[in-house]
């Protein structure tokens, strides 16, 4: 019994969608990590954080989750900011474990807040301006979700503009490639860092006003969204935005087809399968260099 | 000085992208010596010692230990067969105590900790840190403490080969002095045959009974400390006056 | 050499002698013995992750999923074939061991550590979690009840509770022995710098491995007391929360440290109930905010964790008993 055609179709067309969704939700932990060299175990709550906050703010609103955006990402900006000056400054150069141990606190703290603010149910945003199919003949197209594909690519490659083209840009790398030099040839090292860790913060909110289009809050979502946007750093490698872009559609279309071929459950564990074996036999990434 | 050959590294070569590091390196360490391994930043030197000790595996050429081929075996495998080495940037035990790290080393020949502990214990004083500092914290020491902990931890391996890795950079010139009477101790009082990388001409010239000299990962030239310190193409190596 | 055997075993059989009061303390509450048999239980996992974590220095999060594998093969062992768990607890404990080899041996041979090495035991919890849905439904499996030594089942908790305080004093046991013994060197060697530890002839990947298959192995082992004490199983018993708890356990008690770890798994556990217990209905999830908060305070200010306060307080006790000095 072969699942036609069409089905595998729009089954890949969705997962790319969601790809795309996913190179933003891993940037700012690829920023956060390949500058700073922070391991951040959080990274995934504060995208359910977000989510929680656009369900509230978009209901209350009565207006579309993407617009809530305008408020998460200063917001985020803010937390992140404040987050960094108060938690991750004083553990910059401890040893690792100290590190993600005191991030996995962040995230625990966060879980279980929204656990006990909003409990276990599931949440999702009423209005929704882009909440429709279009039909294409052989696939259809989900507005919501085409759209949040196109703002991430756009939002992905205007980050890597920013990285690549201006001045900040270029401050932001030499930090990345040597704190030390980088201090030397003038750069404030720790208010790039701020403004670094704020970004990747504020890429958090903005990824969970696109999320909320379609998707749902719960308290554990950012369990799951902190694995695998590691899972993506992992397959892609630091450092290009090609890599970046190339394994979050992977790891879209994979769990899309696994999830329409053979369950939920499966859809959920194959990224892990391959994250283990890529680590095993490529432990720089599988668009990495090296 | 006895003339049986300890090391012998054959025409070694190791490539770090387009840049070759080590480039067709052959040359031998005999038992008993303090060879001195010297060159300008990038001569070479380091990559030389991380290819014998196993960090880096060569990309050609062979290295003989005492006759065997230990080419690109484990680290941990060498050090079994008696090569023992410092870090140029120091690696300590930083939550084990000094007594501890260096019976960390010890205990690659036995497997009695108490034994290990007492060996460590004579090692230590051997090299000059006090019993009261047997208890002390890694973190809590000083970098000449540090250095010569290292060193313990090193010998403690009971190698037949040991390589000094710019055992004296960042210290003070009384420091200075002081390693190097540690080290020719441990050259003879102990027999180890020691490889000293070193930058610091004033040190290698003292304790070294022979020089070999690396630029830009080639083997220019050998002899002994005098000789070698007159040489055209060393001064030249050094000061760079040759057109690049 | 005084008392070489005596200084791992007899701090064992302190917490023996002491734990095996409550019971009688409590006048055989059952709440408060099965509380005991918990935090025992919890104490025991968060004192073998102390070795592939503390010692070994590796950020290991998938304990639950040897609790889980080891737990549920006893179980269903016992269950659907009647068997002993005398024989099932050692099966999950081997089960849980080859798990860990498996997974060990490949990240360990081309040198997966750190953050990697975290998510990808991280990663393990979710693949199990997510597999045994397929295998198991999504049900809870509750066991039937059956009473006696044979099936380590009682109507009341006690018995199961002086069970549980054996393994926890075989492990603290462990622990003090590997802390004294050459592994132990070797493994805190390895956390403190791997290359380091390498050049002074340290196989990095047996001995990490050895680390990771004897904590798999005691929690494979343990995995059947904590389905009882459960009284149920199904795919939630790979939690992924639970596996990180474990690790904060072991880093707010201290890496390494014994008696950090074991007062931070009892004082953590004592916690969580009195939260759940007073607060669970109003606010759940207190207890894991408040432990969040604990780690992030212990990260920034204490790195070193409970472990100096309670080594000074052991070595208090230690002069008393011997009559040193302190």
């Amino acid at each position: 019994m072969l699942p036609s055609s069409n089905l595998i179709l729009q089954s890949v067309l969705d997962g790319v969608f969601l790809g795309f969704l996913y190179s933003l939700m891993a940037l700012g932990l690829s920023l956060v990590f390949g500058v700073m060299g922070i391991i951040n175990f959080a990274h995934g709550d504060f995208i359910m954080l977000g989510s929680y906050l656009v369900w509230i703010l978009a209901n209350s609103l009565r207006s579309d989750p993407s617009l809530m955006s305008v408020i998460t990402v200063p917001l985020f900006f803010t937390i992140g900011a404040a987050i960094y000056v108060a938690i991750i400054r004083p553990v910059l150069g401890k040893e690792p474990l100290i590190q993600i141990a005191v991030t996995v606190g962040v995230g625990y703290v966060l879980q279980n807040l929204a656990l006990m603010m909003f409990r276990a149910e599931p949440r999702a945003v009423q209005i929704s301006y882009l909440n429709f199919y279009v039909n294409l003949g052989l696939v259809s197209v989900h507005t919501a979700k085409l759209t949040s594909a196109l703002l991430s690519l756009f939002i992905v490659l205007g980050v890597h503009y920013l990285l690549t083209k201006t001045w900040v840009g270029l401050a932001i790398r030499a930090t990345a490639y040597d704190k030390e030099i980088a201090s030397l040839m003038g750069i404030n090292v720790g208010k790039i860092f701020l403004l670094v860790f704020g970004l990747g913060i504020s890429l958090t909110g903005l990824a969970a006003s696109l999320w909320m289009t379609f998707g749902q809050a719960d308290p554990y979502i950012g369990s799951s969204f902190g694995l695998l946007t590691w899972v993506i750093i992992a397959l892609g490698g630091l450092g290009g935005v090609s890599g970046l872009l190339a394994s979050s559609i992977i790891v879209g279309v994979i769990q899309s087809l696994t999830m329409t071929l053979v369950s939920p459950s499966v859809s959920l564990a194959i990224p892990y399968i391959v994250f283990i074996i890529v680590l095993w036999f490529r432990p720089q990434g599988l668009f990495g260099k090296g | 000085m006895s003339d049986a050959v300890l090391l012998e590294v054959v025409n070694l070569s190791k490539r770090f992208g387009g840049i070759t590091a080590l480039n067709n390196v052959s040359m031998r360490i005999t038992k008993g010596e303090i060879l001195g391994i010297i060159g300008p930043n990038g001569a070479g030197k380091t990559t030389l010692v991380n290819c014998v000790t196993g960090i880096y595996k060569p990309d050609g050429g062979k290295v003989l230990f005492l006759g065997e081929d230990i080419t690109g075996r484990q680290p941990h495998f060498i050090a079994l067969k008696g090569i023992a080495r410092t870090w140029q940037k120091i690696r300590p035990f930083y939550n084990m105590t000094v007594i501890e790290a260096v019976t960390a080393g010890a205990l690659l020949r036995t497997k009695d900790v108490l034994k290990a502990r007492e060996e460590a214990a004579e090692i230590l004083e051997f090299v000059g840190i006090p019993r009261s500092k047997f208890e002390v914290l890694g973190k809590n020491i000083a970098l000449i403490e540090h250095k010569l902990v290292d060193l313990a931890r090193a010998i403690a391996t009971k190698p037949k080969l040991l390589f000094l890795d710019e055992v004296v950079a960042g210290l003070r010139p009384h420091e200075v002095d002081v390693i190097a009477d540690v080290v020719k101790k441990v050259n003879r009082e102990m027999g180890i045959t020691l490889g000293v990388i070193e930058h610091v001409m004033r040190f290698v010239m003292n304790i070294s009974d022979r020089i070999v000299v690396l630029h830009e990962g080639r083997l220019l030239t050998q002899g002994k400390p005098a000789e070698v310190a007159r040489d055209p193409l060393v001064v030249e190596a050094y000061l760079g006056t040759k057109p690049v | 050499m005084r008392a070489r055997i005596s200084s791992f075993v007899l701090p064992a059989l302190i917490v023996v002698v002491a734990g095996a009061t409550v019971p009688f303390l409590v006048g055989f509450n059952q709440y408060y013995v099965l509380l005991a048999l918990q935090s025992v239980i919890i104490a025991s996992i968060a004192l073998a992750w102390n070795i592939i974590g503390g010692y070994a220095g590796q950020l290991d999060l998938a304990s639950f999923a040897y609790v889980g594998l080891g737990g549920i093969l006893a179980t269903t062992l016992m269950t659907e074939y009647n068997i002993t768990p005398w024989v099932g607890m050692f099966l999950g404990a081997g089960v849980s061991a080859t798990l860990a080899f498996f997974i060990g041996y490949p990240l360990f041979r081309f040198g997966v550590k750190g953050v990697w090495y975290a998510l990808s035991t991280a990663a393990l919890v979710v693949i199990l979690h997510e597999v045994s849905i397929m295998v198991l439904g999504s049900f809870d499996y509750y066991i039937p009840f059956v009473e006696g030594w044979y099936y380590l089942r009682f109507r009341t908790w006690e018995n199961l509770y002086y069970f549980s305080l054996i393994i926890l004093a075989f492990v603290i046991s462990l622990n003090l022995y590997i802390s004294r013994s050459k592994v132990g060197y070797y493994l805190k060697a390895i956390r403190e710098d791997e290359v380091a530890a390498e050049a002074v002839g340290i196989d990095i990947r047996k001995y990490k491995l050895l680390a990771l298959m004897t904590y798999a192995s005691i929690l494979g082992f343990i995995g059947y007391i904590y389905i009882v004490s459960q009284r149920t199983f199904s795919y939630k018993t790979f939690d992924s929360s639970l596996s990180v708890y474990i690790a904060i356990i072991g880093i707010v008690g201290g890496l390494g440290s014994v008696s950090g770890t074991f007062t931070a798994a009892l004082i953590l556990k004592v916690v969580e109930e009195y939260l759940r217990g007073y607060l669970g209905g109003v606010l759940p999830g207190l207890h894991l905010l408040l432990f969040g908060v604990l780690l992030i305070t212990v990260g920034i200010l204490r790195p070193e964790g409970l472990s100096t306060l309670t080594d000074a307080l052991v070595k208090k006790v230690k002069a008393r008993i011997w009559g040193g000095a302190p």
